[in-house]
């Protein structure tokens, strides 16, 4: 038998949410003969294997129940328990999601094994994942493992590994019955989709990130009508979560959203590492601050050291 | 209702530094605190007994100074608290901390509602609410911004960050609270009065029912094999021309490179 890592697929009311692609690439870079399946739980209707089969798992475990279109963590939990108890994977990875982060200790728990939460790395040294998760606010890294137990299961910060469409793949689509999940449960009465993912900052390709040094309403005017002609989105530092203009939603960092566009414009960003942590992985990065010695520029690919709001304005004058 | 509320005892601040010698990580010296979304679970726990009636007990598995957070947890209003502490509770991960609590809120006994924080800000897990759930056999709801009491069940609002949640649960229930739920109310001084009459009862592992395979080290099977600083990666850092207009026209120019414009 060729043992599996499983990839739990995150299902969304209408998408499956980008990190189970990005961890379907991972696993496959890291795989070294262990064959890559995603565990896909799913209403009848919403046939979501078409979009996870172009990231070219292995396998796909289908579960599809009309129960799973608005399904408890208790449904959701019991479920992968059952499946996990039959086909006993070598790991089992979830997206570090609220959802993710809700459902994956209620398997652990019920499966007797570890759990590392929210990993930045993970590779295999023989059979054994070595799971690489920050702590104290993203101040200490650790390596950790479990040794004894099996499965081995992690969740995986969204946004740290980018996903990679294969041409052609044909994965083998494996239809799965589960018993109905008995038991106390919760019933889900309502969801509503809190962010509309096309001006979301978390997907979008190009972001403008607006700081303290940068926060008047002149500069979120100015950014707001660059951003739009360049098919940007605006993100902010937690300080400006405080204006009106701005919510959580659009918050950068560690407490905030991890992005990883291929472009980043940061003006008036110091670079704290909660706000570090939230961008390292966009691929081309700017920024603009008066103070020479701001952190913000060691992340910086290229830098300008000067007045924020006349950059904005010589930019927006540019791109009329 | 009778809630119990779970708190833990954090280090003061994040900034841990590392010995430039053995690399070991420092935390010497470094007093707790209350695990600042624990703080939100009490509030949310004052809340629902001021709305239905009951009481609030405190829980928390830790060394004897955890009686210090226990302590500050009645003086916000909390009636009672129990503190767990044992040698053989060292060394625990997130699976045998959960065990221990489920079976100490057993031992409670008629507990309608276990309160806990989203996460704990020095691991950064939040795994223990759920783990306690399942050991206690209980439906949960993680990352609550609202609850409300309804007879035997409890209507919670969850923020899945993009997506809100509301779920019935039947009590008795486990939930986790996020910050956005409430502002903790502080100490009032005739409440830091009232703490030091208040009970606060100590268990030993052997006053609980526990199986010892399931403690500590020994019940924990993950493994912290290697801690360090994370590496501190730096970029180019090119500077572009002193003149914001020349500036932005060379930023212009890279961007068309990058196939961006
Ligand atoms: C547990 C925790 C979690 C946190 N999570 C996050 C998070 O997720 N995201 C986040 O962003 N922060 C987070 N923070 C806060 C973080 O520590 C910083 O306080 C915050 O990122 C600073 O925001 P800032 O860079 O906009 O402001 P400041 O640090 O005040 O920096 C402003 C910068 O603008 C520059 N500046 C000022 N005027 C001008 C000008 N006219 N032109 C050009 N430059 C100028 C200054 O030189 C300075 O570098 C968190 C903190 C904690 C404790
Ligand atoms: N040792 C402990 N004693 C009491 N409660 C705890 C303990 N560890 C964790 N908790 C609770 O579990 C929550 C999540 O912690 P964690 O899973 O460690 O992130 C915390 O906010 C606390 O409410």
């Amino acid at each position: 038998m060729t043992e599996a890592i499983w990839i739990v697929a995150e299902r969304e009311p209408a998408r499956i949410n980008p990190v189970t692609f990005q961890l379907i690439t991972k696993a496959k870079a890291i795989a070294k003969g262990k064959k890559v399946v995603v565990v896909l739980l799913e209403a009848p209707d919403q046939q979501f294997e078409q979009a996870i089969s172009e990231y070219g798992p292995d396998e796909i475990l289908l579960g599809q129940n009309v129960a799973y279109a608005q399904a408890s963590d208790e449904v959701m939990a019991g479920a992968l328990t059952t499946l996990a108890r039959e086909y006993q994977p070598n790991a089992v990875l979830f997206g570090a999601t609220p959802l993710g982060r809700s459902i994956a200790p209620r398997v652990q728990a019920a499966l007797q094994t570890g759990l590392t939460a929210d990993c930045l790395d993970f590779f295999y040294e023989d059979d054994l994942l070595v799971q690489v998760k920050p702590s104290y606010g993203d101040n200490v890294m650790c390596e950790i493992t479990c040794p004894d137990r099996r499965p081995q299961m992690a969740s995986v910060r969204p946004n740290t590994f980018a996903a990679e469409k294969v041409a052609g793949a044909m994965p083998a689509i494996t239809p799965v019955e589960v018993a109905q999940t008995t038991g106390p449960q919760g019933r889900v009465v309502d969801e509503t989709v809190r962010v509309s993912h096309a001006t979301g900052i978390a997907s979008a390709n190009k972001v403008l990130a607006l700081g303290r040094g940068a926060a008047t309403p002149a500069d979120i005017a100015n950014a707001r009508e660059i951003a739009s002609r360049l098919g940007a989105s605006v993100g902010v530092s937690r300080p400006l979560t405080d204006l009106p203009d701005f919510t959580v939603e659009q918050q950068i960092g560690q407490s905030g959203t991890t992005i990883a566009p291929d472009f980043l414009l940061n003006l008036g960003v110091s670079g704290a590492t909660q706000f570090i942590v939230g961008m390292t992985q966009a691929k081309l990065v700017v920024s603009v601050n008066r103070d020479a010695q701001a952190p913000i520029f060691a992340q910086s690919d290229y830098t300008f050291t000067g007045d924020a709001a006349a950059f904005i304005t010589a930019l927006k004058q540019r791109m009329n | 209702m009778k809630i119990v509320v779970c708190i833990k005892q954090v280090p003061e601040s994040n900034n841990v530094k590392f010995d430039p010698v053995t690399h070991n990580l420092m935390r010497g010296g470094m007093s707790g605190r209350i695990n600042p979304f624990d703080k939100n679970a009490i509030e949310a726990a004052l809340r629902l007994r001021d709305a239905v009636g009951g009481e609030v007990a405190l829980l928390s598995m830790g060394p004897d100074s955890t009686a210090e957070i226990l302590r500050d947890g009645l003086a916000m209003g909390a009636d009672s608290a129990y503190l767990l502490s044992s040698r053989a509770f060292a060394g625990a991960d997130t699976l045998s901390t959960g065990y221990v609590l489920a079976q100490a809120v057993r031992q409670i006994g008629n507990v309608d509602l276990t309160l806990l924080g989203r996460q704990a800000v020095d691991a950064d897990t939040g795994q223990v609410g759920p783990i306690m759930a399942v050991n206690l056999n209980q439906p949960q709801a993680t990352y609550a911004t609202q609850l409300t009491a309804n007879g035997n069940q409890l209507t919670v609002v969850r923020d899945l960050d993009s997506l809100t949640q509301t779920v019935e649960l039947p009590l008795p229930a486990v939930i986790t609270v996020r910050a956005e739920a409430n502002t903790p109310r502080y100490e009032t001084p005739l409440h830091i009065q009232q703490s030091f009459e208040k009970q606060v009862t100590i268990w030993r592992d052997t006053d609980l029912d526990l199986d010892p395979e399931k403690l500590g080290q020994k019940g924990s099977p993950t493994v912290v094999r290697k801690v360090y600083a994370p590496e501190a990666k730096t970029r180019a850092q090119t500077a572009l021309p002193s003149e914001p207009a020349a500036a932005v026209d060379q930023l212009l120019v890279i961007m068309q490179q990058h196939g961006l414009i």
